[in-house]
């Protein structure tokens, strides 16, 4: 359970170290050794696409996706609240007919697969991160709002945390 | 025109009732697919191929090198360096924290966390000298956006690759638009700190002689040598550039300074993927927004439209720049950038203007953006270090900004600022 919490947060730390060490790695061979390797190329975009989509997930957990909400911050915190909740069911709506299409894309590509051409990967393995993705991220968005509206729990976004972290070590270094 | 207001309709709600972004951008999209019966499977191949990039690799590259400077302690030596540099003019430790900015900014793709380093060190500096908070506040704010114009620039690399232009080349156009900039924040801070006497007295300088200062920095000036030269030397690619700038940053903090630490280096691993991942899903949904645009031949619509108002540039410019520097406040700079592009891009070639030369001006107009309220992060760092209010460093910096503005208006008018040396250099 005390993995899940944070599934997509080791995930990404992996995946994000893999394709730099790997794209370091092809810069160093061929600067030295005047050669490379196609699939370390591959293997690191396919890292990489991993990496974005989960890395979306764990910003959802964040509250961290950008909104325009200058104008909702004015109004009071439970009407806030209400207006951010049914925001949020819509974006878990687009997700869903996303999670809906892919299965309908990943189930084409099983049927008619699509190799990659320098690990003869299938396609269709890669596309699985939609699915995982854009559920992982309705979860992530409904347990925010969970905490929100139940648990009575002022919700920080992101960028606000990292604002007020730096502010805290700058004052205490000062 | 149906579809275009149907486009922009469901955007525009789902905007104003705060869903995120890339929903307004998805969901708007999508409902223009079903809406006219199209299937939508196109849209996840979309979501696959946008990503899937070799360049967009430098983003999630280039955020954690500059995070990993911070920890490495290549940060804390410009400063120093910046501060041995602008020390006795007037207003010294303001024009230091300027040059600080700029030199971060060759570094690091930049954003908040220049301000945030910046402040931290210099703004207690300045306060000890006698400056008001407010106006130390306002300086470091206003030009800790400098960064993201001066290469290696972030914005330029989402530009770059939304718009389909070269990275190595935006790079190159920045540099005389943010040479500008910050001579401009210069100018102003000088005449003001004169009139308020804002000076150092020699007893106040630091001790340390410039040279010892460079020596020290000597590690921190590389860093824009091996990231910039590897570039045009063309030994890397502008992500490859970013790649092995995280490897310096890790080789200087772990074997030259011995400052950087298990903590900062997981600290930077995760605010990479929180900061990537919001963008480029972000991205996605920009591009597949921007297909039903260009679909639809909405941006050709729009322009006709507006040439049928004017065919004067100039006022297009001015319309365009005020428009961006508007949504500038209210909308994250990547954000914006990924929105703004395919529908102005498109606009504004129909009247001859040149991609990069666009890009440099929609990147410069989000540097203001950063430093104005209610959404300019540096304005939330430099207000809760200096402890002041938010209101009352925008009133300090309100100097600056026009002054910013007034550069910018300028870079729309004369495309050869942005487009000479990269042409010298044989771009």
């Amino acid at each position: 359970m005390g993995a899940m919490k944070n599934v997509e947060d080791y995930a990404c730390r992996f995946l994000l170290t893999l394709f730099v060490t790997l794209l370091f790695v092809q810069v160093l061979m061929r600067e030295l050794l005047g050669w490379g390797l196609p699939w370390i190329e591959e293997l690191s975009r396919f890292a990489f696409v991993w990496f974005a989509f989960l890395g979306a997930a764990h910003a959802a957990k964040l509250n961290a996706h950008n909104r325009v909400q200058v104008h909702l911050k004015m109004l009071p915190p439970k009407v806030y609240n209400t207006v951010i909740i049914f925001a949020d069911l819509l974006w878990v709506a687009f997700n869903v007919a996303m999670v809906w299409k892919s299965w309908e894309v990943i189930t084409g590509l099983l049927e008619f697969p699509y190799i990659s051409p320098a690990l003869e990967w299938s396609m269709a393995y890669i596309y699985l991160i939609f699915p995982i993705s854009f559920t992982l991220m309705s979860i992530r968005t409904l347990q925010v709002d969970y905490q929100r509206l139940f648990k009575g729990e002022q919700i920080v976004d992101a960028d606000q945390a990292e604002i007020e972290e730096i502010s805290k070590s700058a004052v205490g270094k000062s | 025109m149906n579809v275009t207001l149907l486009l922009f309709g469901t955007f525009g709600f789902l905007l104003f009732i705060g869903t995120p972004i890339v929903v307004a951008l998805g969901a708007s999209a999508l409902t223009v697919y079903l809406v006219t019966g199209q299937d939508f499977s196109s849209l996840i191949v979309l979501a696959y191929n946008a990503v899937d990039s070799f360049p967009i690799m430098a983003l999630p590259a280039f955020i954690l090198s500059g995070a990993l400077m911070g920890d490495a302690g290549i940060s804390r030596r410009l400063i120093g360096v910046a501060e041995a540099l602008a020390g006795r003019a007037a207003g010294g430790l303001g024009a230091a924290a300027i040059l600080a900015c700029m030199f971060f900014g060759a570094v690091s793709g930049s954003g908040p966390a220049t301000t945030a380093a910046i402040s931290m060190l210099l703004l207690p500096a300045m306060m000890d000298r006698g400056y008001s908070p407010a106006y130390a506040g306002a300086v470091t704010a206003s030009a800790g956006g400098l960064g993201i114009i001066i290469p290696p620039s972030i914005p330029m690399v989402i530009y770059g690759v939304t718009a389909n232009e070269s990275i190595s080349k935006l790079f190159l156009a920045g540099v005389v638009p943010g040479i500008l900039l910050a001579g401009t924040l210069l100018v102003v801070n000088y005449i003001r700190a004169r009139r308020l006497g804002y000076r150092s007295s020699e007893d106040d300088l630091p001790s340390k002689s410039i040279w010892r200062v460079l020596r020290e920095a000597i590690w921190s000036l590389l860093a824009p040598v091996v990231i910039l030269g590897g570039i045009y030397t063309g030994m890397f690619t502008p992500t490859e550039a970013a790649v092995v700038a995280v490897f310096y940053a890790l080789f200087v903090g772990v074997v030259i300074h011995r400052e950087s630490s298990w903590a900062g280096i997981r600290h930077a691993l995760e605010s990479t993927t929180w900061l990537t991942g919001r963008v480029l899903i972000i991205m996605f949904a920009a591009t597949a927004f921007g297909r039903v645009l260009v679909e639809n031949r909405i941006p050709a619509a729009i322009a006709s439209e507006a040439i049928k108002l004017t065919d004067e540039l100039a006022l297009i410019w001015l319309v365009v720049i005020a428009f961006l520097i508007i949504l500038g406040m209210f909308m994250e700079t990547l954000a914006m950038i990924l929105i703004v592009t395919p529908v102005l891009l498109p606009v504004m070639t129909e009247f001859g203007v040149d991609p990069i030369h666009f890009g440099v001006v929609l990147v410069a107009c989000c540097l203001i953006g950063f430093s104005t309220p209610p959404l300019g992060e540096n304005m939330f760092i430099a207000s809760s270090i200096a402890k002041q209010s938010i209101e009352a460093i925008s009133v300090k910096a309100l100097p600056c900004v026009i002054a910013m503005i007034a550069t910018a208006i300028l870079l729309a008018m004369v495309p050869e600022l942005s487009l000479w040396f990269p042409s010298l250099l044989g771009f």
